[in-house]
Parts: C-alpha cells; structure tokens; sequence
C-alpha cells in the first residue's frame, strides 16, 4: 500500500472517531438509563421524588427548574445581545468595533467555574439585596416573587447564566448584521428613514439568526453545569416562584452524582436525567442550526 | 424636536446602554478575582499542599496546578491528534457526504452539555479500572475540545490558496509530506490558535472533571491510572465548601486560572494579527 | 433643481470637481458617462445618502425648489424623502411583504391617515408602477417571490409612494433582461409627466433613447450638459464625440 492511500485511510479513521464517540455516548446514555425508564415508565419525568432511601426517582422539579432558569436567562440576554451586535456593528467607529468584539469574545471563553464563583460570593449577595428583596417586598403579592429569596436561588442562576449567554447569541447576531447587504441599507435611507427605523427594518431582515442565536444560547444555557450548581440552591422541590432554591437537570447530576453508586436505581436515574437533557439540546440546537441555514438561503 | 425624533434618541441610546452594560461584567469578574485572588498567590501558592481548612495555615495549589498541565498535555495529545486530522480531512476533502455528516456532528459536540461526556468518561474508564483516574479525565476533556480543534483546523487548511496547494503537489511529494511539512507551515498560524482554543478549553472545564479525577489534594502525580486534582475542580468544591479559609484559597486559584486563560487569549489574538499583516 | 459649484472627496480623493447644472422640471434628465467617472456619486450627493459613507466630504449647494438641501437648518431625513431612489440591483425589502415594501415609506413618514387611504396610495404607486395587475392578487407575498423586473417595478412603486418631487435612477436596468429593461424605460416615460427623473447610465443608446437632456460626466469633471438631440448629433466637445460613438468605455 502507498503512502497516500495510507494516509488518507488514517484521516478517515480519525475523522470517524467523532462519530463514534457521539455514538458511543447516546448508547451509554440509554443502556444505563434503561433500567430507571423500565421500572418507572413516564412517571419519572412526570413527577416530583428524590428519596434515595426508599430509592424513589421523579425528576420533573429539575426540568422545571432547567426551563425556568433558561428562560430567566433568555428574557434579560435577548435584548442586551442584539443591542450589543447593533452596537458594535453599527454604531461605533471600526477601532472600538475590533475591542467591543474582542471583549465579547473573551467573555465566551471565561471558563464557567469562574463565572460560578463570581456569581457565589459577588453577584448573589448584589442580587439579593438590591433587586430580589426590593422585588419581594414591595411586589410580594405577584406570585413569581412570593417567596423570600436566599441569595441563590433559581433567579440568581438565570441572571448568572444570562450574562455566559450574551456573547454567544450576541456573536451569531453580529455576523448576520455585519453580513446585510449595503443596498438594502440605502434602500431603507433614501425612503427618508431616520437611523433607529433602519436599524429595526435591518433586525427584521435577520430576524432568523436572531431566533437562530437565541436557540443556540438556550442550549447552552440548559447544559451549563458548573456555574449553575453553584448558585442555584440544589434542593429537590417544585418552585413556588422564581426566588426559590432549586435544581437543574446538570446541577442536579452535579451535585447527587458522587454518592449515586451506593444506591441501586440513582445511576439510572441520573443518567436518565442526563438523557433527557440530551434529547432537548439536540432537539433546540437542530432547530436553531436549520434556522442558520434558512437564513443563508434567504440571501 | 418631532416625535419621531426622539423616539430615534431613546432607541439608539437604549442600545448603546444595553450594549455597554452587557460588557460589564467581565470587567466587574477581572477586577474581583484579582482583587480578591492576588493577596493569597505567591511562588509557594503555587507549589504548596492546600491548607486545612480551619486556620490561617499558608497553603496552596500545588497538586491542582501541577495536575492541570497534565491533563491539558494529555487532552491536547489525544483531542489534538483527533481534532487536526479531522479538521484536515474536512477541509480537504470537503465534498464529501462524510466530510458534510462530520461538520454537522461536530456542530453538535461543540454544544453538547459537558457533564455528559463526564458522565460517558466515568462510565468507559472510571468505572472498568475500578479507580477514579487521571487518563478519564483527559480521555473527556479531550472528547470536550476535538469539535473546537477541527473546525479550526479545517479553516486554516482551507485559507490556503489553491495555488500553493497545487504548488505542492506538483513538487512531486507524498500527501502526508504536503499537507504535514509544506503546507502545515503556511497553515501554521490558523493551527496554532486551534491548539490554543483547546488549550484554554481543557484548562477551563470543571464538569467533565466531576466524576472522572476525584481531585487527590495531597498527591501531585501518582500515575496515569491514579486520581489526580485540577484547579478549575479544586475552585468548584472550595467554594461549594462552608470554609472561609478554603473560598480564599479558591480565589486564589481562579486569579492563577484566569491569568492562564487571559494568556492564552492574548497569545491567540497575536497570532492572528500577526498573520494578517 | 439646481447645483451649484459641488465637490466630493472620498478620504483624499477628489471625485467630483466643481460641477454646475441645471435640471428642469418634468423631464428626463441622463448623466452619462464611463463606470467610475463619479456618476453614482452625483446622485447620491443630490439627497445626501452620501452621508452613509463617513469617509465622503461634500462642499457646495444642491437647491431643489429654491431650498438649499446642504443648509444646516434642513434634516437630512427630510431631505431624502424629497426624492424618490430606484437601484441598480433591484433592492426590496425581501423579508417585507409585496403590500409593505410599497407602504413602509408613508407609514413611517406619517403621510396617510387611515387604512383605506394608505391601501388607495398603495394601489395607485402600484398601478403607477405597471405592477398592479401582477401581484393584485397577493399583495402578502414575500417581495423576493418576484422576478427581478417586478421586483425593480416594486421598488419604483415604493419610490414614488413617498410622493416625491423628484426620482433618481442608478443604472436602473443594468442588472436586467432586455424585456424587463424595456418595460422600465416605458414606463419612465409615463412617469415624466407628473416627475423629474434624474437617471445615470453608462449606456449611451439608453440616454438618448429616453432622456430630454443629456449630461456628460468625465473623471469626476462636467464635460458637456445640452439637450439630448444636440449633445447625440452635435457634441461640442471631442471626448464627448468619443463617448456617444462607443470610443471609450
């Protein structure tokens, strides 16, 4: 066999490689899940349980407490990440442009526990003291704030995991916003539009990568682990609003994984729960992907 | 002033606002981990046992720190040989159903929850060898960094122009002596940051480390199949811990992780304005 | 209108060198001339959508109807929506439906005030356009379901929906098959009766097939303005005798 043939085989058998750990992962997901799945059925996601002792699995709190927090956390970094793509595409000068850019691509690459550690011992206490408790006081009676909060709570991790998302949504807006055609821009200026009716016409225009950023935020926002349960109160119970302590799925496998072995059913379980957040990134970043490609299309 | 007019002045203004206050954070992040982190690092920081966790006993980070740049050698030495020639084969042989198949799970990787590829390295290596280990650890953070490493890769083969590539060729040599020694170099730049991207990744983690290293704070290297810490785990449970002592340490050890991942980002931006001018 | 001693820098270079004209009221008016000799340039000083390009400087006066548009007191918004602008690359909105490409302009400019009135101005710029007769039928559909004859028709309907004085025309067929483009000189014709239109083209036959006066525009210089007869049979000027026989460009 010659070098090139040779060569090109062991490409191919790195480049498989990927597909076989993507495989392999989905398999041990399901083989270790399974027994969870055959013994509990639905109602395992349907219902609310973390009794080890009488090895008794419900991990609906958990979605739940997944969901919220995501959405917590798409509310406040959806208008600032497309105010910082305008911003930075359209309303400064190209020098700052380059270290407004950089400064969000740095923000993306600031490992999680960091941003955790933060949240823990600076965000948390600001948090608390000068938004929750003025929101629960004064607003009490509104059932998303009627719990007292504690400094970490469901809210804390949705604000936290917020400010990790910005730079991603942020990014896949800017690259559609920088990509506009010129002409469609002279377009919206010669029909006398002032610069803010161009900007919305132009958001309109990108209004796919914009969904598409905010769906691939919202995956990384249900996946984040670390930062997550270190401000999120890892307690197993329905919410009562958005200031009580909680679980994610992945702080929930966090935090209750290391003493899983002893018990016969937790593995599956927890694997189970890591199955289910499985299903749900792919299923929302398949959908924010195809976006993507909608939107080059489009053009 | 009309109101249209001034509806322009409060959106734009709102804009720059929202814009401005989405970046600060990171500065607000920056200033308190060195604030807080930098009074407790020094050259023996770096090298000590961590301190028990009652008194003011000095202490440092030694084990993490020493067992970080292990499992980053070891993850870039797994996801970098995986990462490259993918990344290789994508570029080069981009019309292919399988190159197109790879690129869209690739994608997928990129934004898988790492925990779960905890989870998968717990359950491939930890749990066979009966032992938490360090190759486990390096065996996810290197699954964790393929995706990032080839897709650069790919784009750094595939900003060399055709020209040269066919210059190459033409010379006569083997594919391997092309792609690795000649055009490797005009790659070289675009290489280079991939490498550095995985680098900063595999510093980062901390929840593919969870179920796979255990975190042995007394040992700095035992062997491949024996626990070993890291510092992004070693600042998770300090700081989940109710020890005031072991929260400085912890901020110690994120001042130590963020000047590694400032470096490493300052390095990369270098190499690539170096390569455009 | 009226221009009156108008320069144009890009950075440090001078684009456009002193140019004086004079354009009349309901007709045709063609500047022609090779591609880069700062045609496009012209028409965009006329209503200021060269302040897009930071790096552009303008000195002189553009007066439309004895308003000098450069003046301080005069918002540029104002100023564009005096005019009427067709593209070269036919330019609608393609997220925008059929019906709201056309209505954007007066919605935002506050220029109707009911429903039913902004659908009769929407009609009209669309039947004033020769397109209402095609897309009657579905006004919701997405404007990048057009071909690109209508789609150039559309955006002259959005042009004079804004009910300007004036239209400008970049090269408005170049980017079209010979049928499509025949339509839109047909129709520019109509539109002299109730318009200005000023159109650039760096097709010569185009100029004098439907403009009633003619200016020549040479490395950002004015080289010869007249009547389109005269300046086609008797050109005053040698480059411009070069030109209209196909010599250069």
């Amino acid at each position: 066999m010659n070098t090139d043939k040779a060569f090109r085989l062991s490409l191919f058998f790195f480049t498989i490689s990927s597909f076989i750990i993507v495989a392999s992962i989905v398999v041990s997901l399901i083989a270790t899940s399974y027994p969870i799945f055959m013994r509990d059925g639905l109602s395992f996601i349907i219902r609310g349980a973390w009794n080890p002792v009488r090895e008794d699995y419900g991990i609906l709190p958990a979605l739940l407490g997944t969901l919220i927090t995501s959405a917590i956390a798409i509310a406040i970094a959806l208008p600032l990440s497309i105010s910082l793509a305008v911003f930075s595409s359209e309303l400064i000068p190209g020098k700052f442009k380059i270290i407004m850019n950089n400064i969000s691509d740095l923000m993306a690459s600031l490992p999680s526990v960091i941003y955790g550690l933060w949240g823990l011992f600076v965000l948390a206490p600001i948090l608390h003291q000068f938004v929750m408790m003025p929101l629960h006081t004064h607003l009490g009676f509104i059932p998303l704030f009627s719990t007292r909060p504690v400094p970490t709570n469901l809210f804390t991790a949705g604000v936290l995991l917020a400010i990790m998302i910005v730079p991603f949504a942020s990014s896949v807006i800017r690259e559609a916003y920088s990509a506009i055609p010129y002409y469609l821009k002279e377009a919206a200026y010669s029909l006398g539009m002032n610069r803010w009716e161009v900007i919305r016409m132009m958001l309109g225009y990108i209004k796919s990568a914009i969904f598409a950023g905010t769906f691939l935020a919202l995956g990384r926002a249900m996946g984040e682990t670390v930062a997550v349960a270190m401000v999120v109160g890892n307690i197993m119970r329905f919410p009562k609003s958005l200031f009580d302590m909680g679980y994610t799925i992945s702080s929930l496998i966090a935090s209750q994984f290391p003493n899983a072995e002893v018990y016969e059913f937790m593995v599956p379980a927890l694997y189970g729960g890591a199955f289910m957040l499985f299903i749900m990134g792919l299923a929302i970043n398949l959908i924010g992907f195809s976006m993507m490609r909608r939107m080059v299309v489009h053009r | 002033m009309s109101f249209r007019k001034i509806k322009e002045r409060i959106m734009l203004g709102l804009i720059a606002i929202l814009a401005l206050l989405s970046a600060v954070p990171i500065f607000a992040i920056i200033f308190s981990v060195y604030f807080e982190g930098m009074k407790h690092v020094s050259l023996s920081f770096l090298i000590d046992l961590p301190p028990p966790p009652i008194g003011d006993k000095a202490g440092g980070i030694g084990p993490a720190l020493a067992g970080s740049l292990i499992l980053i050698a070891l993850a870039l030495a797994i996801g970098g040989t995986i990462g490259f020639f993918t990344g290789l084969f994508l570029s080069e042989f981009s019309h292919t159903k399988l190159a197109q198949q790879t690129q869209m799970i690739l994608q997928i990787m990129v934004e898988f929850p790492t925990i779960i590829v905890g989870l998968f390295a717990y359950t491939v290596l930890v749990l066979p060898l009966k032992r938490f280990n360090a190759l486990a650890g390096a065996f996810a953070l290197a699954i964790v960094i393929i995706p990032y490493i080839a897709l650069n890769v790919k784009e750094a083969y595939k900003s060399i122009s055709f020209t040269l590539k066919e210059a190459a060729f033409s010379l006569g040599l083997s594919a391997p002596t092309a792609y690795l020694r000649v055009l490797l170099g005009a790659a070289k730049s675009g290489v280079l940051t991939a490498l550095l991207i995985g680098m900063a990744k595999a510093a980062g983690e901390t929840a593919p480390l969870l179920f796979t290293i255990l975190g042995s704070t007394f040992t700095y290297f035992a062997g491949l199949d024996q626990p070993i810490h890291a510092i992004p785990l070693l600042i998770y449970n300090f700081a989940l811990s109710p020890y005031e002592r072991w929260h400085q340490v912890a901020w110690g050890a994120s001042a130590v992780l963020l000047t590694i991942i400032l470096t490493i980002f300052l390095v990369s931006r270098m190499i690539i304005r170096g390569a455009r001018t | 209108m009226e221009i009156c001693d108008l320069n144009v820098w890009y950075g440090g270079n001078h684009v456009l060198k002193n140019i004086n004209l004079k354009i009349p009221k309901n007709v045709i008016f063609a500047i022609m001339g090779p591609s880069g000799c700062g045609k496009s340039t012209l028409l965009r000083a006329m209503n200021r959508l060269l302040e897009l390009n930071p790096t552009a400087k303008v000195s002189g006066q553009v007066m439309v109807d004895g308003i000098n548009i450069y003046s301080d007191k005069i918002d540029v918004t104002w100023v564009r929506r005096q005019f009427g602008m067709v593209f070269q690359i036919p330019n609608p909105f393609p997220h925008l439906s059929i019906y709201d490409n056309v209505a954007i302009g007066p919605k935002l400019n506050g220029l109707t005030k009911s429903k039913s009135e902004l659908d009769q101005l929407v009609r009209w710029a669309l039947e004033k356009a020769y397109l209402w007769d095609e897309v009657k039928d579905d006004l919701r559909r997405p404007a990048a379901a057009l071909s690109g004859g209508q789609q150039q028709r559309l955006c002259i309907a959005r042009a004079i929906a804004l009910k300007p004085r004036i239209i400008l025309m970049d090269e408005p067929t170049a980017n079209l098959d010979p049928v499509a483009a025949m339509k839109i000189e047909e129709l520019m014709l109509e539109l002299k009766e109730d318009y200005t239109i000023v159109i650039v083209t760096h097709n010569p036959q185009q100029a004098a097939r439907v403009s009633d006066y003619v200016a020549f525009l040479y490395l950002g210089e004015l080289v010869e303005v007249g009547e389109t007869s005269q300046v086609f049979t008797r050109p005053i000027n040698k480059l411009t005798e070069k030109y209209v026989v196909g010599r250069i460009g």
